[in-house]
């Protein structure tokens, strides 16, 4: 505790505000400033370059809400990502981490490579999954040919029902590593001594799992699902590399629409308003998370 | 009844059994660099008739200095790592500085001002990126590899300001005290305890910043247009334009372009992989 001895030492009220000055500067004006600069750009009509906008109130805020067809689409496309993240690269990641904490040997290198993809840009893990996707040359076709099931070889990314789920599964290739450490540290966290107790009271694999295991990762599930939940809404990257949002609007998000709209279309007005509605859904659930890292 | 954790041979088999499971899976995860690899190393008609998989016939390992010329990489790397030299040491000192205060300082706004901070880490880029835009043409700077670290420091603050206080708070009281009472200013305080107490921490963001930045896409795509202001994501995505139906260029100019995270990440993964949970899981 800093207690009240360090207040006799400190020269003035405004010495913590010297400290904080220059990250204030920084995160205030391009950060704060921006984001609210934003929110009154949505309220007009305007390209993103002339002079003159006109103003329309909620305007784009209607059309986001009940006219978009393709926003509508992207939204959808955010909530299935979502559901997605919340089972997939999170069980992926903990199954990694329970098989990890069994102390098999070669764990630091198993572990560092189920992590290395998440060091990647992921302009580079959208190009290497394009070529995974390739229809002719790409691994996953020629190994599912090989493997008698040729049947179902396409082009993953261009065909309108797989090319969500085919970006979604990039991400968790370059996603899962990061939930894995999380819970690896989790775990080391969990008392060895409750797992002596369940071996000599001779509880099973599943109930030690049931009863110790996860309760003792409550506070990594928070912290797991909400990033997973949030990275869900920031998607932009991986489509924008790997589908460009098509074929046929199929896997816009809102990401990568508000991108098109700013700066493909000039809809800037428009733009804005969708990155708001992002902003606001991603604020909103990270509240949790954001209280208890204050706490901690 | 279940005493099978005794059981030596039985743990034995489960161990080997879990430790095949681990190769395979690695295999697995491992095969998208395997493909880009042996499709990086090899010509175009070796590739396109002999498949992704097949060793190639001759190593031709040209492709990666004809990648790198053809590709205006050297501008890329040139660009990336200028703004990695200047952001990384500049975001980290601003933010520890903001975290001093919050750690060992009393005042009033300190929690509400932690937790402004914090938000950020919600914040989505998009809605900060058309005001970026018009700010960095009135400044001047737009299409500029200045233009790009503001807004690079803006959002690393938040995380780091997060880490630093937490790391911050376990330096113990009494040493700040003591130097306080010889005459200390809070400047040199901060400078000559905290800062070098703060090594392993300040080290392990200086990492996280240096891949962070290396690899942000969407801010330089917004600000950025001139091939000469491009970075190493941006590069890449134009050189996959000019030649997206040269495999093996194409994958030379991939394996370019991550090759420099994947040596910082084997050689010093031991300092980030558990800095990333830093103060996120326990305290």
């Amino acid at each position: 505790m800093i207690g009240t001895r360090s207040l006799r030492w400190q020269r003035g009220w405004y010495v913590p505000y010297l400290f904080l000055a220059p990250a204030l500067f920084f995160y205030g004006g391009f950060l704060v400033y921006p984001m609210l600069s934003s929110l009154w750009i949505s309220l007009f009509d305007w390209d993103g370059l002339s002079p003159d906008k006109t103003f329309v109130g909620l305007g784009n805020y209607i059309k986001l809400f009940f006219l978009d067809e393709v926003a509508r689409r992207a939204f959808l496309n955010n909530v299935l990502w979502m559901a997605a993240s919340l089972v997939v690269p999170t069980g992926v990641g903990l199954g990694f981490a329970l098989v990890l904490n069994r102390n098999v040997p070669g764990t630091t290198a198993f572990r560092a490579v189920f992590y290395s993809p998440a060091v990647l840009p992921l302009v580079a893990v959208g190009l290497i999954w394009s070529w995974m996707y390739n229809p002719q040359f790409g691994a996953v076709n020629v190994v599912l040919k090989a493997i008698g099931l040729g049947a179902i070889a396409r082009g993953w990314l261009s065909d309108y029902d797989t090319a969500l789920a085919a970006t979604f599964i990039t991400g968790v290739w370059a996603g899962s590593g990061l939930f894995m450490v999380f819970y690896l540290a989790g775990l080391q966290s969990i008392d060895r001594e409750f797992y002596e107790a369940a071996r000599i009271d001779g509880a099973t694999a599943f109930q030690t799992f049931r009863n110790i295991t996860l309760p003792g990762l409550s506070e990594t599930h928070v912290i797991v699902l909400s990033l997973a939940v949030i990275q869900a809404f920031k998607v932009f990257d991986l489509i924008y590399v790997m589908t460009y949002g098509g074929p046929g609007q199929t896997t816009q998000v809102l990401g990568t629409w508000m991108y098109f709209q700013s700066f493909q279309y000039y809809h800037a007005g428009y733009g804005a308003a969708i990155a708001w509605v992002i902003a606001a859904i991603v604020l909103a659930i990270a509240v949790p998370y954001i209280r208890r890292m204050s706490r901690s | 009844m279940q005493t099978f954790a005794l059981d030596p041979n039985r743990h034995r088999r489960e161990q080997a059994l879990i430790f095949i499971c681990l190769l395979g899976l690695s295999l697995i995860w491992l095969m998208p660099f395997v493909t880009v690899f042996l499709s990086a190393i090899r010509s175009q008609g070796d590739l396109i008739s002999r498949g992704v998989f097949a060793i190639p016939k001759t190593l031709q390992w040209g492709n990666f200095a004809k990648a790198w010329n053809t590709g205006d990489f050297p501008i890329y790397f040139r660009n990336s790592l200028f703004l990695i030299g200047v952001k990384v040491p500049l975001g980290i000192i601003i933010a520890s500085l903001a975290a001093y205060p919050l750690a060992k300082m009393r005042f009033r706004l300190s929690m509400p001002i932690f937790i402004f901070f914090l938000a950020g880490l919600a914040i989505p880029v998009q809605v900060t990126l058309q005001p970026l835009l018009v700010m960095m043409k009135q400044i001047g700077i737009s299409n500029s590899l200045f233009a790009l670290i503001p807004p690079y420091i803006a959002f690393g603050l938040p995380f780091q300001i997060f880490v630093m206080r937490g790391f911050f708070r376990l330096i113990p009281s009494e040493l700040l005290e003591a130097s306080r009472i010889d005459g200390a200013s809070e400047f040199s305080v901060f400078w000559r305890i905290m800062l070098p107490l703060s090594l392993p921490a300040l080290a392990t963001l200086a990492i996280i910043d240096v891949l962070a930045t290396w690899n942000e896409f969407l801010i330089a795509l917004v600000l950025i247009s001139a091939n000469e202001a491009r970075t190493v994501p941006l590069g890449l995505l134009q050189f996959q334009g000019e030649h997206a139906s040269n495999y093996v260029l194409l994958m030379a100019g991939i394996v370019i372009s991550i090759a420099p995270v994947i040596a910082i990440f084997i050689f010093l993964q031991r300092y980030f992989i558990s800095g990333l949970t830093s103060g996120a899981v326990k305290g």
